[in-house]
């Protein structure tokens, strides 16, 4: 049925008054409304990790690699793999195994390394996924194809896909929001596109809000200077009214969304500001998050701002760290890295839990792709660098119908290859829509003649770390 | 943080503190004299110059001094004259035809069989291209039997004047598109346009005299009902705005607009940090133009691909990566935030509110004098009232805040985004003679809710 029919009749009510569903729906534009199956999860945390972090330093716990380190990396393991233009001029790709040490973690044993002990506290609640692979090996088209499905941006962004799938949970708030934070490793940070959170070739209205960490949180947010709320309202007022009038005139059901539009802009005016205050929070959770909690535009206020927007509805809620791009440097940019994420991330999972949020709300702890095991650059004593590597790579979950306490996937001795249980791009995307209520094949949307899918045409649900 | 990299030649430890003019002169003079030991055709060009320039600074007459002077200041007017020519890159056809292969799979090793250049069969009935090369296709693609080029042009003007054209998938016109809602009309029409001489003003001009097009776009029941989406042309075309026209509109009924054509891009107004949030390293910084660049056609604003203009953005402008033949047109909060919040929409609105007070001297008078400038019609006596009742309701808050209509009228429109930063604008909007602040910081609230209303950004 048409959107017009259906907003048309709703004109009168509309303007006068404000209908949660109505409102929602009218915000997320024409979703689908979908459900295949019943969901586990009612929203999505994406904590990217941008610029691909060290499975072999971070999460795969490789203690044979202590007995190589130094020698050549055998042909063999790496067989016909093209290297990166960056490493295919080095005289030689000696081993390097990780100069951080790996302990296991709770009950259920989970092998991480010293650098997470926040987040090793909560591996009961993890499933650690060590066997993710990509083709794409740098990380534009890397990023690309694990946001969108497609190495060549013009996609939308699995954000969008999902605000087209299931609408908006909020009145206020948009079904998709990006949080960015930049890494404390001293290095510039690879860049990022606005693409990323992009809606591709679905409509507009998808993509994802970008809530920026200084000045105003949504552009073009606060009155200007001059404009008090009460003149605002006025205005809108009058807008309301006039609009009104043209719609009886022309019975054109685009003005009828356009006066809810206005209506909408104006409370966000107040739920935005409201959803950054931080003023209810109790100074446990503030110091659970770390010290840079207070601080807007850091992963750690990101983090907590991502729990509020949880809590207000937000279905999509995507947050960006960037600088985990160790070509050089490894151990003491690592750290740096690590240090910003860690609290905050365990912070996270528990403070959702607490609340009773973490079930129904899927974590999700990765970037584009892992590193190599053998060292970029000369490999010293203490230094070391890892080049970008698409063949395996880790990351992890947790929540939203996610077995807890598990490691799913296994790389050989040189976390080089997957030997066991791969989960592709495709795989995981497959699977994160599955747990959301959706299912890969048939969210679909018709462009230039094809049914497009987040998954392109693969992907599969890897049933054994859905509970 | 990295350390330092490279070498330590000499070391010399002095008795007393020097400073580092004559540390320079050191280095100078040991390079200079390792230089002069070369053979004059082993030294590099810039060694040579590095003798010369010091032979100039140090040993030259005055005559010989100015004449190097004068000399470097032509080379740099050469220099400026040559980068200030526009270039472009053309194509060329190549002697030898450059072997081309199927590449098995897309890799770039992988070669299947060879190729040549040719048309689609299926879409070349007659007049084969003659040559296999760009002429050719130029010349195929023009020919006055191709079904598909004219069509297609034809289409995407028609596009431009309804807001939708007669095929509704103007990228595609095989049989995954959709047919044409009117094809004779789209056939004679593209015949015609051909036989003109591919005229593209004559056409436009067809379409826009045409009755069809100067049809009413009211609705009426009946012809929404039968006609929801208006394939049948029941109605004149209604429809929002495109991006950059939201905004050229505005500058254009608040006589703000900067009509010089051509030149460099322009930056208008954006809101801080854009830029910062994408870049390596928060180096890249958006520095909105003072003067005539804020208020140049949106056409000419600079586009970076990364982080686009945001307000363009929100009202679908697409972000030039990719071709995109038909905009969405969406309707969203984000498009209200802009126009109620952007400083070019509050400044547009003063400037026009400033002209009406100039103008007229009464309230009934002035308020619709912007209403027809901005809607191309007078107000109902309805409207009027609505906005003579916001104009009363406004000035009674303006009234007692001397602040608030000192910032609303100031030259310098403030966007309270970051603490103390100012979008300044360096238009001054006239204070209209005769007129109070007051008035100004009112009319001005009137005249930018006029402009936000959903007809100024609808042609209808």
């Amino acid at each position: 049925m048409n959107r017009r029919f259906f907003l048309k009749d709703f004109g009168a009510s509309v303007g006068s008054g404000v209908g949660g569903m109505a409102l929602a729906s009218l915000f997320a534009g024409r979703s689908q409304g979908v459900e295949h199956h019943v969901p586990k999860a009612k929203r999505i945390i994406s904590l990217f990790m941008h610029g691909g972090p060290s499975q072999i330093d971070l999460l795969d716990y490789k203690p044979k690699l202590k007995e190589m380190h130094g020698q050549e990396l055998p042909a063999s393991v790496r067989g016909e793999q093209r290297l990166t233009g960056m490493t295919s001029s080095q005289a030689s790709l000696p081993v390097t195994s990780s100069l951080f040490r790996f302990k296991q973690f709770g009950q259920s044993g989970t092998w991480m390394s010293e650098l997470l002990p926040k987040t090793g506290s909560m591996a009961d609640q993890l499933c650690v996924i060590r066997s993710m692979h990509t083709e794409a090996i740098n990380h534009d088209p890397a990023v690309t194809l694990l946001q969108t499905g497609h190495q060549q941006p013009g996609r939308p962004s699995f954000g969008a896909w999902t605000s087209y799938g299931l609408g908006s949970d909020s009145e206020e708030l948009p079904a998709f929001v990006v949080l960015i934070s930049r890494g404390s490793a001293a290095r510039p940070a690879d860049p990022l596109y606005a693409r990323l959170w992009g809606a591709g070739f679905l409509p507009t209205n998808h993509q994802g809000i970008s809530l920026r960490s200084s000045g105003e949180p949504v552009l073009y947010l606060r009155n200007p200077s001059g404009v008090t709320e009460a003149m605002r309202r006025h205005q809108v007022d009058t807008l309301a009214q006039l609009n009104r009038r043209a719609a009886d005139r022309e019975l054109d059901p685009e003005i009828d969304t356009r006066i809810a539009q206005y209506e909408m802009a104006y409370r966000m005016q107040t739920s935005v500001p409201e959803l950054t205050d931080l003023q209810n929070e109790t100074a446990e959770t503030l110091a659970a998050y770390g010290p840079q909690a207070q601080q807007p535009g850091t992963f750690a206020a990101n983090c907590l701002l991502a729990r509020r927007l949880a809590e207000r509805g937000v279905r999509f809620i995507q947050l960006y760290h960037r600088g985990w791009d160790q070509h050089y440097n490894l151990p003491s940019d690592l750290r740096l890295q690590c240090g910003d994420i860690d609290q905050p991330c365990a912070a996270l999972l528990s403070d959702l839990k607490q609340r009773g949020m973490l079930d129904e709300t899927l974590v999700v702890w990765g970037g584009e792709f892992g590193r190599t095991t053998y060292s970029q650059g000369k490999l010293e004593l203490t230094n070391y660098g890892r080049d970008h590597h698409g063949r395996c790579f880790s990351m992890w979950l947790a929540g939203g119908g996610i077995r807890p306490g598990v490691s799913y996937g296994e790389t050989d001795d040189f976390s080089y290859n997957v030997v066991r249980d791969p989960v592709h791009v495709h795989d995981l995307n497959a699977t994160l829509l599955h747990l959301m209520g959706m299912d890969h094949r048939r969210l679909t949307f018709r462009f230039q003649g094809r049914d497009y899918r987040l998954t392109d045409v693969a992907g599969q649900v890897v049933q054994p770390i859905v509970s | 943080g990295l350390g330092y990299y490279g070498a330590l030649d000499e070391f010399r430890i002095l008795a007393r503190s020097t400073d580092e003019h004559v540390a320079k002169s050191w280095t100078d003079s040991e390079l200079l004299l390792g230089i002069l030991k070369r053979e004059k055709g082993d030294r590099l060009s810039s060694e040579s110059q590095a003798l010369t320039d010091f032979f100039i600074a140090n040993e030259a007459t005055p005559e010989i001094r100015q004449a190097h002077s004068d000399l470097q200041a032509a080379k740099r007017q050469q220099r400026a004259a040559r980068g200030a020519i526009a270039t472009t890159l053309v194509m060329q056809e190549r002697k030898e035809p450059r072997s081309t292969f199927v590449l098995l799979r897309g890799v770039y090793d992988a070669r299947g069989e060879e190729v040549k250049p040719a048309v689609p069969a299926v879409l070349a009935p007659t007049g084969v291209a003659t040559r296999p090369d760009r002429l050719g296709l130029a010349q195929w693609l023009t020919s006055k039997d191709h079904p598909l080029t004219a069509r297609v042009a034809v289409n995407r003007f028609w596009q431009i004047c309804f807001g939708e054209g007669l095929v509704r998938t103007p990228n595609d016109f095989g049989t995954q598109g959709e047919s044409p809602t009117h094809p004779e009309l789209l056939d004679e029409l593209a015949v015609r346009w051909m036989h003109s001489g591919w005229d593209m003003k004559q056409l436009l001009r067809w379409i826009v005299t045409s009755a069809t097009y100067r049809q009413s776009s009211q609705g009426t029941d009946e012809s929404l009902k039968k006609d929801p989406e208006n394939r049948w042309l029941s109605r004149g075309p209604r429809f929002r705005l495109s991006a950059e026209l939201v905004r050229d509109q505005a500058l254009a009924v608040s006589g703000l607009w900067a009509t010089k054509v051509g030149g460099p891009s322009v930056r208008p107004y954006q809101p801080e940090g854009v830029w910062e949030a994408v870049s390596y390293n928060a180096e890249d910084s958006y520095q909105p133009d003072r003067g005539e660049g804020l208020w140049r056609r949106s056409l000419y604003t600079y586009w970076k691909r990364q982080a686009p203009p945001p307000a363009l953005q929100v009202f679908d402008a697409g972000t030039r990566e990719k071709c995109l033949i038909k905009r969405p047109r969406t309707n969203t909060p984000l498009q209200a935030l802009v126009l109620l919040n952007d400083p070019t929409y509050l400044t547009a609105a003063s400037a026009l509110a400033s002209q009406s007070l100039s103008q007229f001297p009464t309230k009934g008078q002035r308020i619709s004098a912007m209403f027809r400038q901005v809607l191309s019609r007078w107000p109902e006596s309805i409207e009027l009232q609505a906005l003579s009742d916001l104009h009363d309701r406004e000035i009674a808050i303006l009234k007692n805040s001397p602040q608030l209509v000192q910032e609303l009228t100031s030259a310098t429109v403030t966007n309270a985004t970051s603490a103390g930063a100012t979008m300044t604008n360096s238009t001054t909007v006239p204070r209209p003679v005769g007129s109070t602040a007051v008035d100004l910081a009112a009319y001005t609230l009137v005249a930018h809710t006029i402009m936000n209303l959903d007809e100024a950004i609808t042609r209808r």
